[in-house]
């Protein structure tokens, strides 16, 4: 059926299809699977694997036409974390996600020009996303006072353990 | 200390909830589930006069339902500076007073009444219509006694 993915060891799991492919060539494997058909772009999401120091980046898109889903994968360096935009295949359905995206891991999608943060005002901190980001210690910092007895258990360190 | 005239202004204020209670909502997470049977027919909030209004300027209440992100609560401070006084802050919903299931959540408050006074806490997850009606209930007896410990004052003197 597709030529452009057959190198890349597709796996098929009933309707969905599977593949890895390298950062440098998502873009262009993206816009030829649109081309063909899989013109719906249902979400694109990150796993922060922390132990491998890599984001991997997950493309799920569906085609009406082939009725088969297709989640297209790739892995980018976590300390510099950026891959190029598919806001210009799929416009704003494709910019929406890159935005959340930016603002929870922190990836910079280049040339998508509204990045701007969509749910967390005035964040300081790295992207809470991240594996490395610890949010018992800065919830404690925030919000909870040690002094205050009724408030003690939360820096008790078996009540907040991961 | 106030002179009695001044509180009995107040208290009068005050009565026009008795009559009744204009609530503007501002529902933003699930604490307000078990607030859509309150107002539709089967328990019927109308019938104690609480009526929601489309704009915080006609309100008398701030109904504010579960947990309050970082972002939602600088405009529900907004909503409270709003509303013209007598006003009242119901809480609904455990959220709002200890963070609820986000207690270790980054981006929500855990107490509402660090940000604004609040009247009454409603506990529950979510809170049933009749714990909303006890207090609505408590507030029509806050008034109730407030205009009493008026004519007692007047009495004495």
């Amino acid at each position: 059926m597709i030529e452009e993915i057959e190198k890349y060891n597709p796996r098929e799991e009933g309707s969905t299809i599977w593949i890895n492919i390298p950062s440098n060539k998502l873009h262009e494997i993206l816009k030829k699977l649109k081309e063909i058909g899989f013109e719906h772009l249902s979400m694109i999401n990150i796993t922060d694997w922390i132990d491998k120091d890599v984001f991997e980046i997950g493309y799920f898109l569906w085609s009406s036409k082939y009725k088969k889903n297709i989640v297209v994968k790739t892995e980018i360096d976590r300390e510099n974390a950026k891959i190029k935009t598919s806001s210009d295949i799929w416009n704003e359905s494709a910019a929406i996600h890159e935005r959340e995206l930016h603002e929870l891991f922190g990836v910079e999608f280049e040339k998508n020009n509204d990045l701007a943060p969509l749910f967390l005002e005035d964040w300081k901190e790295k992207p809470p996303f991240r594996k490395d980001f610890d949010w018992h210690e800065y919830v404690r910092k925030n919000y909870y006072d040690n002094n205050n007895e009724r408030e003690k258990a939360y820096f008790d360190k078996n009540v907040t353990k991961n | 200390m106030e002179s009695i005239q001044e509180k009995e202004k107040h208290v009068k204020a005050m009565e026009r909830l008795v009559r009744a209670i204009w609530v503007f909502n501002w529902f933003n997470s699930c604490g307000c589930t078990e607030l859509l049977p309150v107002i539709s027919s089967r328990f019927d909030m109308e019938r104690f006069g609480l009526i929601p209004v489309g704009t915080p300027r006609h309100a008398d209440c701030l109904i504010i339902t579960g947990y309050q992100t970082k972002k939602s609560i600088k405009r529900a401070v907004k909503i409270y500076e709003q509303m013209p006084e007598p006003k009242a802050v119901m809480a609904l919903g455990s959220c709002t007073m200890t963070g609820g299931m986000y207690w270790d959540s980054y981006n929500t408050i855990k107490r509402l009444s660090d940000y604004m006074p609040v009247t009454i806490y409603v506990p529950g997850c979510p809170p049933r219509p009749e714990a909303i009606f006890h207090a609505v209930g408590m507030i029509f007896e806050h008034v109730k006694k407030a205009r009493e410990e008026i004519e007692r004052a007047k009495r004495r003197k």
